[in-house]
């Protein structure tokens, strides 16, 4: 009903190979950016600033993690440690007098080379034996930070972030913020969006179906997972920076522990192995559903009047977000991006049902 | 100044195609898929393509009595073959590609292939093989090359290698070019076509490029084209359809050409394509309502109530303006909303989102079919012409269509009848005899009037209606006069009912025998669970003899009463052109049917309850097999 497909026609390869082919994708994407790059002016600030904001940073993160266990295959439980490495960087980098667009890209770089190192030892297994390593990074990132005061100033002490500057302009209202996050967060989208069209995609995509089938391909599975690694890690350190820079505004330990790692990769796979939609849609389950159900649990409980001790109000809406989670995920194991494309195969071969007769 | 499109007078479509390549250089003439990518050319390198093979051809002393003959698929090269044929006035000759040896002998005994202008291998393959029976063929070319490597056969080009071949020439000599455009005059050869036979041997049709050039302008004033359409040219380009369409009115009013890749995917490039100008086969119609319908029944409980929700209303409401009835108050309503909802992407998944000449022509076609389109928003229209008269002499107007007319006559076509209700036509498009067939000719033209063989009588409003052949008008023992055509186009309205003939003159019973759907069948049978192993096994199963029953109830219904069918016979096996039972164009060949199958028709009127038949098969690698079958018979 929506979706239109005549007249749709390839005179050459490189029209056949557009992201999106269908006019009525390409519409939904202008308008879903329209309204992003509308937000602050159509928002009440309290939602851009604490909805949608970490929404897209985290989305960004979350993104970065799924390049490696969607598209590489690999599993990773200590993402967190590595947003932390770029967070921790970036704010040094800057507070040293480095720009803040230089103090990112160190923060991201050494993020790469910490992530790229670990992965060269935790590479050498596979699997469950490959999870556990990469918890491994988690655990001990947290010792160093929390044994090396010149790093964090201190086990419990914060580090305040510089104020923010990019192109000499410094940016110190919410819209500005929240159009750095925008901005990197389409970035990300658009290099993943790009990927599996590329020959790194593609080599991706075969390792993490069968690691030595693509090696007989002619794959060099590892050097891949390294990659996969490393861009990933670049990308959880500028995520990282991002996030304290514009929505933390100082860096503890605490906001990187091992339950972020968890969470991270709740994101991933709630929203979707390889799914770009999906890593969005789930970014917003995990990260919103919590705050959004206890909003609408108070009101209702304030409009029928029900009264709940303290420990069960506060229990009850984890407790449908925990439902929630496992409803979507028995509704579709695939994840909230297959539940989108589904959605979109129904409507594509609207009024039929099957995609060729 | 471009020459005025919308005038015959003085063009030929070899000027229409340097007019184009002159004024509009850069816009597309024709898009060839392959491998999945339309390969597009503009009018500019078509029209050098054109004559850089006709220098090639000239070169190689080829011009003026000689034929090139093509075999093959609708190719790009193919038709640029024909147009480089005719440049240097020789005989453009398409074939089908499923023509069978003999008729090709047939036709190169005609007039010397000077060449081949072959597709593929197979079609390559055809070529040898007639040349080797004997068969005057100097040239083959050939445009595919895959699996060519190794023929050592003499004269044996490739496309690539002639067009090299004429590009030198034309290099080494700039006025050749124009010499040769301007060679060919408007009564020159545009085309060598032939009749469809159903009554003997094809008859040699040549047609004038004033011919058919006025066939496309006196078409356009009766709004079959616009300026510019879009068509997909999948017609077989043997066909006068497709030169009437893909070449005369392509080339007259400047349409872009997209050629699908095969046969087989002409459904897909069709929706890629979304033509405006879309020609069909009633057939094909059915087929396409078909599919649609069943795959309505195998969608979702919800899509399908919403469909059958503004279905039956749009189909309701276009009987009502079919009758002449104004629409009701909430008809728009239910149009606008259906349109979104389930005609658009209906008309979206089969390429019909953006048809704006929608036809039908070559038979009758069912009400229920006609109906339906029109319900869909696709203003279907019918067609009548005929090879004679390079291509169509009357057509629909969408707005005043009736189901059983074709149309007035389109503008340029007068149109009479004889005392015997034969009709008459006279045209600037009627070809100027059969070639090298003077009593043939002398038979068909009478003054400069065309007898078209067609039975029929016009309208008060000058919408004239066909009946059926005049040959095939035949008497009952009673004296009953009827169209044996006529009720087996109404029987095979039925989706279950692919062929039928009608047997009955001298006769005092109308009977027929028919041979059913393959597909619509076997679905129902799926859907009914009704086992069967095969064809022959399903034609002869009494739950389908009773579906069969049912059709013929209704054909009867509208039928006068000497003329009802009483009895009949479902086939063991379809009417196959290989088997001669009908043409490539899939008429009846009403002689060879009744002469295969006289038992049964003695078993149809000799009261027996069953007949054994043996029937020879051809199969396709020309072998041939004996299929023994009892065909139960079946009163009405």
């Amino acid at each position: 009903m929506f979706y239109r497909q005549s007249g749709i026609r390839h005179t050459d390869y490189v029209s056949d190979s557009k992201l999106f082919p269908i006019p009525a994708d390409r519409n939904l994407l202008l308008l879903i950016l329209l309204i992003a790059l509308a937000a602050p002016f159509i928002l009440a600030p309290f939602y851009v600033n604490s909805y949608i904001l970490p929404w897209l940073i985290w989305t960004a993160a979350a993104l970065g993690l799924n390049l490696v266990i969607g598209w590489a295959g690999q599993l990773h439980l200590g993402y967190a440690a590595l947003m932390a490495v770029g967070a921790y960087t970036s704010v040094h980098a800057a507070r040293f007098g480095i720009p803040w667009e230089g103090a990112l890209l160190i923060g991201g770089a050494l993020s790469a080379v910490i992530g790229s190192l670990f992965a060269f030892a935790a590479l050498r297994v596979k699997g469950l034996y490959l999870a556990l390593t990469t918890l491994a990074l988690q655990f001990v990132m947290d010792w160093v930070l929390s044994h090396s005061p010149t790093i964090t100033g201190g086990s419990h002490a914060s580090l305040q972030a510089p104020t923010f500057r990019l192109l000499g302009q410094a940016i110190t209202s919410d819209a500005g913020r929240y159009y750095v996050a925008l901005g990197w967060c389409v970035l990300v989208t658009i290099f993943l969006l790009n990927l599996r069209r590329t020959g790194l995609g593609r080599a991706l995509v075969a390792v993490r179906e069968k690691d030595y089938a693509a090696a007989i391909l002619g794959v060099n599975s590892f050097l891949y997972k390294i990659i996969a690694f490393a861009t990933s890690a670049f990308i959880a350190g500028i995520s990282g920076g991002i996030l304290v820079v514009c929505y933390y505004f100082l860096v503890t330990p605490e906001q990187f522990t091992v339950a972020v790692s968890i969470q991270l990769l709740a994101m991933v796979i709630v929203g979707g192995l390889a799914s770009i939609i999906g890593t969005y849609l789930g970014v917003g389950l995990i990260l919103l559903a919590p705050g959004v159900v206890n909003r609408l649990f108070g009101a209702l409980a304030g409009y029928f009047d029900l009264r709940f001790s303290p420990e069960t109000f506060a229990h009850i809406p984890n407790a449908v977000y925990g439902a929630l989670i496992i409803v979507f995920l028995i509704i579709e194991p695939m994840g909230l991006g297959k539940i989108y494309r589904n959605i979109r195969d129904y409507l594509l071969v609207w009024p039929f049902d099957q995609l060729k007769k | 100044m471009p020459t005025d499109r919308h005038t015959a007078s003085g063009r030929t479509l070899i000027s229409c195609l340097t007019d184009h390549a002159a004024h509009r250089p850069t816009a597309i003439a024709m898009r060839e898929k392959e491998r999945g990518i339309w390969k597009e050319k503009t009018w500019k390198d078509y029209a050098d393509e054109v004559t850089a093979f006709a220098a090639a051809l000239d070169d190689m002393g080829i011009g003026e009595g000689q034929a090139l003959m093509v075999l093959g698929d609708n190719r790009l090269r193919l038709y640029a073959g024909m147009l480089s044929i005719a440049m240097l006035r020789g005989y453009a000759m398409p074939t089908y590609p499923g023509a069978t040896l003999d008729e090709l002998r047939h036709f190169a005994g005609e007039v010397p292939i000077a060449v081949a202008l072959a597709e593929d291998q197979e079609q390559v393959d055809k070529a040898l093989e007639l040349r080797a029976e004997g068969s005057k063929i100097d040239h083959i070319v050939y445009d595919d090359g895959r699996g060519l490597k190794d023929y050592a056969a003499e004269n044996l080009h490739s496309w690539d290698s002639l067009i090299e071949r004429g590009k030198a020439r034309l290099a080494a000599d700039p006025a050749l070019g124009e010499r040769l455009q301007r060679m060919a005059g408007p009564e020159d050869p545009a085309v060598f076509l032939h009749s469809s036979g159903t009554t003997g041997k094809p008859k040699g049709i040549v047609l004038s490029h004033r011919n058919v050039i006025s066939a496309a302008v006196g078409s356009r004033k009766a709004g079959v084209f616009s300026d510019n359409d879009e068509i997909l040219a999948y017609l077989p380009m043997a066909w006068v359809g497709d030169t009437a369409v893909t070449v005369a009115a392509a080339l007259t009013f400047g349409f872009t050409v997209n050629i699908p890749e095969k046969q087989e995917t002409v459904l897909r490039d069709m929706r890629e394509i979304a033509p405006t100008f879309y020609l069909a086969a009633p057939r094909s119609w059915d087929n396409m309502l078909t599919t649609i319908q069943v795959g309505i029944e195998n969608s979702t409980w919800l899509k399908k109530k919403i469909y059958h929700f503004f279905m039956d209303r749009a189909i309701e409401a276009e009987r009502r303006r079919m009758r002449g009835k104004a629409d009701g108050g909430l008809d728009w309503l239910g149009r606008w909303l259906g349109e979104w909802l389930v005609f658009g992407p209906i008309k979206d998944n089969f390429g019909l989102g953006r048809v704006r000449h929608a036809y039908t022509g070559g038979e009758a076609i069912g009400e229920d079919t006609f109906v339906f389109y029109r319900a869909l928003g696709v203003k279907l229209c019918q067609l009548y012409g005929q090879t004679e008269v390079s291509g169509f002499s009357a057509a629909h107007v969408p707005d005043t269509v009736k189901l059983h007319t074709v149309g007035a006559p389109s503008p340029g076509f007068e149109v009479r009848l004889t005392d015997e209700g034969e009709i008459l036509i006279r045209s600037d498009s009627v070809f100027s005899g059969y070639f090298a067939n003077p009593d043939a000719t002398a038979e068909a033209l009478v003054d400069g009037w065309l007898r078209t063989g067609d039975a029929g009588y016009l309208e008060e409003d000058g919408q004239l209606v066909v009946l059926g052949r005049v040959s095939e008008v035949v008497y009952t023992r009673g004296g009953e006069r009827y169209v044996p055509n006529y009720i087996e186009n109404r029987l095979k309205f039925s989706p279950y009912i692919k062929d039928a003939a009608v047997i009955g003159a001298g006769r005092d019973t109308l009977t027929a025998m028919v041979c059913i759907d393959a597909d619509a069948t076997g679905h129902w049978a799926e859907v009914n669970a009704v086992p069967y192993v095969s064809y022959a096994d399903l034609s002869q199963r009494p739950e389908v003899a009773e579906l069969l029953a049912g059709a013929f109830k209704r054909v009867n219904e509208a039928l006068p009463e000497p003329l009802r069918l009483h009895r009949f016979v479902s086939l063991h096996k379809e009417f196959d052109p290989d088997d001669g039972e009908i043409t490539r164009t899939r008429k009846l060949r009403r002689k060879v049917v009744e002469e295969r199958y006289a038992p049964v028709i003695e078993a149809l009127y000799d009261g027996s309850k069953d007949v054994h038949v043996k029937a020879t098969v051809t199969y396709e690698n020309g072998e041939t097999g004996v299929v023994e079958r009892t065909l139960m018979i079946r009163e009405v």
